[in-house]
């Protein structure tokens, strides 16, 4: 595996056994995403991208094919505490406060909350939500929900960061704001992202490289490299050049 | 505003039916003097406040110990049955048994193996576990997909699992379940009294006082037993209501659930579905075992069919089962029927007359709390000892849950589903015939899975206490007559009975929801 630090997917294949009828969800899936790198996946519903994050995080075991996060198998990486994930909606639990949200993941690796307690500080301060910390979900809008998500994503320091579209419950503008939002973050811990999103201009603002995936089986059909400068400001979304990539991955979808 | 009006126009509607009730009372109107004012009963009470602390002592005790316990055993059995789906499968038997089982019809059998409190004890805590093991299940298996994606992604198992999220996101779920739970014990302890010996207890004294034909008393023990029940309902739903500001989900799960566990192979599904055949009668068989009691008095199943098939009054014993079966049944099904229709043309008609339903509705939820079928003497007095009594404790305790049931179903039909007949033109009663009724149909089997048992413990306990006719009946006789064998067929009858219409309903309605592409509702 030549990238130690970021994901390596390598021939991954996965079916689906279901009502008589076998399905090919993942065929020949072959990805690698450099240390540091942020990497979109973008294709239409069912053709297996969330099937590939489920993978890589462990939570599916692949059929065929060899996974590594930060050169090793998933589950072992998880457990290790490098990956951090944040899910389509926030998935809070709602009976604890924002701080003790942020703490799930600690907790559920065995990390002491008090030695703790500073970094989970800084992470809700990153999000923005400083005076928050006990506030429970359900005080929250639905973009500081998000945020939260995102606080706990990075609350181990994840080496590799997973998101399945953090933002697919947001509207368009507060969508933008939370893109600029994770630009920021992103470029401030330095991880290796990897986001499954359905929309092409969260996709080609945020990533190094969009991942195009087609459906019936689920593969990958082309990978585009984005050659935007960073920071990236929000002037880029109407920048002509910016629109020519997003018209150039909306021909890939569509099997262009 | 409005919640202020409708709270205001609640009171006045309970003031007028005060005063309707007083005026009746006074005046004698309901078969002769059957129903008493409240003054009168409040002033009989108050008489008889010497012999109330005892009798509410036992019952309270009973109940709350078999509250306890039962909760306690219902947990603990929810959280294995959702932790290891084969123990729910072999167990199955055993909770639609405990389910469907008229309570009635065991509390001898208890009174005949246990001693002292253990027998409402136990009745207690069985009309408490079925409800509490039923929400831990649904309340650890429903929680929030996503939140166990997470802690699997970090590397956290089952465990982890268990104790950062599905435990305390069943809490408000498992309230719920207390909040039903809590009259269930309590009935349960009044039914155990009605059943067999001891000297205290709310249903002792209101068994001793039937006889003496003073309703005023009957009332107030009435009245005291409702308020007991009553107050437990209030207490864990306010106590929830606490909770759940905290523990409602904030965002809809739009996760697609997981798949049922792999389809079983024949062979280990067939072992399964045996073992939850002969759970029940290994648990019965442990039982006596454990007790201790003599062979004579105890029958194990074996014993049964050797009273029923092989012993020597055998064809008696037969004929007699079978004459007071052909009394109970056919009442119980039109008692049920009746309860069920009148339920659901009320249900029905909420979509019509909504104010006038919704005038009667907290008059329903009470009746939830209420232990109505131990009020059933309350009811001699006012129908006698013939058959309408019968007919009538059946179709109210049958008729209020089923209405309340289908009720709150209709409620969650979404209003776009019914504008949008109406957004063409349609009438209301084109807009019921096509949206109202079909999405009824779920509650309208969950109504009558609930109403099943209820039915026959209903009319088992008129036929005990008043119109000396069928299985009831034949029970209460057994007692007297020291026929034990009688006593323990009777039981596994009507136990055997419950269980079966339970599953002829599951069975039907599985089919007809899968025709109409529904799945059932909870």
């Amino acid at each position: 595996m030549q990238v130690p630090d970021g994901i390596a997917l390598d021939g991954v294949g996965k079916t689906f056994a279901g009502r008589g009828k076998v399905v090919e969800a993942l065929r020949d899936v072959t990805l690698s995403c450099p240390s540091g790198s942020f990497t979109a996946i973008i294709g239409p519903s069912g053709c297996g991208k969330s099937t590939v994050m489920r993978i890589a995080l462990g939570l599916e075991s692949a059929d065929a094919g060899q996974v590594r996060i930060a050169g090793a198998p998933p589950l072992a990486a998880a457990r290790d505490g490098v990956t951090g994930v944040a899910f389509q909606d926030a998935a809070l639990l709602p009976w604890r406060t924002v701080r003790r949200n942020v703490e799930v993941p600690l907790e559920v690796l065995r990390q002491p909350l008090r030695a703790n307690a500073a970094k989970v500080q800084a992470m809700i301060e990153l999000v923005g939500l400083k005076g928050y910390e006990n506030a429970l979900p359900g005080e929250l809008s639905g973009g500081m929900r998000q945020r939260v998500a995102i606080a706990r994503a990075l609350v181990t320091h994840p080496k590799v960061l997973f998101m399945d579209e953090p933002f697919g419950a947001l509207d368009q503008i507060l969508r933008r704001q939370m893109n600029l939002e994770l630009q920021r973050i992103w470029a401030e811990t330095g991880s290796t992202a990897f986001l499954v999103t359905h929309g092409i201009d969260e996709a080609v603002f945020l990533a190094d490289r969009v991942v195009v995936m087609h459906a019936n089986p689920g593969r990958i059909v082309e990978v585009i490299d984005i050659p935007f400068a960073r920071p990236r400001a929000p002037e880029l979304f109407s920048d002509p050049a910016f629109h020519a990539v997003c018209d150039h991955i909306a021909k890939v979808l569509h099997g262009g | 505003m409005a919640a202020e009006a409708s709270r205001w126009s609640g009171l006045r509607n309970a003031a007028i039916l005060l005063l309707l009730w007083e005026i009746v009372g006074r005046l004698d109107l309901v078969a002769g003097g059957a129903l008493p004012g409240l003054t009168e009963i409040l002033h009989r009470l108050w008489i008889d406040r010497a012999d109330y602390p005892l009798h509410i002592w036992a019952t309270l005790y009973a109940s709350g110990l078999g509250f306890v316990i039962g909760n306690l055993v219902g947990i603990a059995a929810g959280v294995i049955f959702a932790l290891f789906p084969a123990a729910l499968r072999v167990f199955r038997g055993v909770n639609i048994a405990v389910f469907a089982l008229p309570p009635i019809a065991i509390a001898p059998i208890l009174v005949l193996t246990l001693s002292g409190m253990a027998p409402r004890v136990t009745l207690a805590a069985m009309g408490v576990y079925f409800v509490t093991m039923t929400a831990t299940v649904i309340g650890i298996t429903q929680a929030d997909s996503r939140a166990r994606d997470l802690i699997r992604a970090y590397g956290g198992g089952r465990w982890d699992v268990l104790r950062l999220v599905q435990l305390r996101g069943a809490v408000p779920a498992i309230l719920a379940g207390l909040r039903v739970a809590a009259p269930n014990a309590v009935l349960g302890a009044i039914l155990a009294e009605f059943g067999g010996g001891g000297r205290w207890g709310l249903g002792t004294y209101l068994l001793g006082s039937l006889g003496r034909g003073e309703p005023d008393r009957l009332w107030g023990i009435g009245l005291v037993a409702t308020v007991i029940a009553g107050l437990s309902y209030a207490g864990f739903a306010l106590l929830s209501r606490r909770m759940l500001g905290a523990s409602r989900a904030v965002t809809l799960n739009a996760a697609v659930p997981e798949a049922a566990p792999a389809k079983l192979s024949p062979v280990p599904r067939l072992l399964l579905g045996l073992a939850a055949i002969a759970m029940p009668f290994l648990l019965w068989w442990g039982f006596i075992r454990l007790t201790g009691v003599p062979d004579l008095i105890s029958k194990t199943p074996w014993g049964v069919i050797d009273y029923l098939f092989l012993g020597r009054s055998a064809e008696s014993a037969q004929a007699r089962l079978l004459a007071a079966l052909a009394e109970t049944l056919p009442i119980t099904f039109v008692g049920m029927l009746a309860g069920l229709g009148f339920a659901f043309l009320l249900a029905i008609s909420s979509r019509l007359f909504p104010r006038a339903i919704a005038a009667f509705m907290p008059v329903a939820l009470i009746t939830q709390t209420m232990p109505l079928v131990a009020l059933t003497p309350l009811l001699v007095l006012i129908l006698g000892r013939g058959t309408t009594l019968t007919l009538w404790v059946t179709i109210s305790v049958t008729f209020f849950p089923a209405f309340v049931t289908l009720a709150q179903g209709l409620a969650l039909v979404p209003r776009s589903a019914e504008e949008l007949p109406r957004a063409y033109g349609a009438s209301r009663w084109t807009e019921i015939r096509m949206v109202t009724i079909p999405a009824s149909l779920p509650y309208l089997f969950a109504a009558t899975r609930l109403t099943v048992p209820r039915a026959l413990l209903g009319v088992m306990i008129a036929e005990w206490l008043a119109t000396g006719k069928g299985l009831g009946n034949l029970l209460n006789q057994s007692r007297g007559f020291l026929d034990y064998g009688m006593i323990w067929s009777v039981a596994a009858v009507s136990v055997a009975l419950s269980v079966l219409f339970y599953q002829i309903v599951v069975v039907i309605e599985r089919r007809v929801l899968r025709r109409v592409g529904m799945s059932s509702a909870e």
